[in-house]
């Protein structure tokens, strides 16, 4: 019963991530749906992926796309097109259905797929198994850090274009304070 | 397949197919990015359902960990390239990524 409460709430948030119009509201949303996904996690014994997902997804990801949304303030949020949000509850019927179907032909189809010998705990895959995934992964996060640094990276000109603009913006505080004393 | 593989399953379905419907119908570059994540969120619980059906869930979290991590430095370029857009356009519509250049 918990976990069609879970699972119902996920399925929810998921929605609300399409419906909020504030990015906020969306962020909000998306950052709780992970917080449930953890305790599902938690529920079926998978603790160390519930607790990535609880700090990398629920944290980690909120906090960067709440940092974003505060750089990238205002920007598009009228131009947005309304008809997604208007369209939600028809195409959710239609998803539904979608599933219905797939969901009798897998339990048709996967009853007949047998169930091969257990390959161990976590540690033991992680470490054992699958320890050449842990060059991917670090290959991985390189290739992240080194994308945002280049990203962001400040070229000579930019250097200028920065120096300038700051030094208008220092100016033009300047002369409304000496206006403002006037 | 059991009760709880088979919710699982049509669940994790079900937010994958939302997250699609975003990815196909927005056109902020932020709520693009938040498509993918609803997608992730899908996948995490299909590849759940799988692992318990195959009650192999030390082989699922590892690859959930990974996906995890997939998933985070995809969020995090994603977003760094938006916010570059947005400082560049000073707009996070799509379309005007095909104008950027070097």
């Amino acid at each position: 019963m918990l976990l069609w409460v879970f699972l119902g709430l996920i399925v929810l948030l998921s929605i609300g991530c399409c419906v909020f119009k504030d990015l906020l509201y969306v962020a909000v949303a998306l950052a709780a749906s992970s917080a449930i996904l953890a305790i599902v996690l938690f529920h079926f014994g998978a603790n160390i992926a519930g607790v990535f997902e609880l700090s990398v997804c629920a944290g980690l990801i909120t906090v960067l796309f709440i940092a974003t949304v505060s750089l990238t303030k205002d920007s598009d949020m009228k131009t947005e097109t309304r008809l997604p949000m208007y369209f939600i509850p028809l195409f959710v019927l239609i998803f539904i259905g979608i599933d219905v179907f797939v969901m009798q032909w897998l339990a048709r189809s996967i009853l007949t797929v047998s169930i091969p010998t257990q390959t161990g705990s976590f540690q033991k895959v992680f470490w054992e198994l699958r320890g050449a995934d842990m060059l991917g992964q670090i290959a991985l996060i390189l290739a992240g850090v080194f994308g945002i640094l280049s990203l962001f990276r400040v070229l000579g000109k930019d250097h200028e274009a920065i120096h300038k603009s700051v030094a208008m913006m220092a100016q033009s505080r300047i002369t409304e304070k000496e206006k403002q004393h006037e | 397949m059991s009760n709880q593989v088979f919710l699982l399953m049509s669940c994790g379905l079900l937010v994958l197919m939302l997250g699609v419907y975003m990815l196909i119908l927005y056109r902020n570059l932020l709520r693009l990015i938040i498509a993918v994540e609803v997608v992730a969120k899908g996948m995490t619980l299909i590849f759940l359902a799988a692992g318990i059906h195959r009650q192999e869930i030390g082989l699922i979290q590892s690859l959930l960990v990974t996906f995890i991590i997939v998933e985070t430095v995809l969020a995090a370029i994603m977003l760094a390239l938006a916010v570059r857009a947005h400082k560049i356009y000073g707009s996070l519509d799509i379309r005007n990524l095909s104008k950027l250049r070097g």
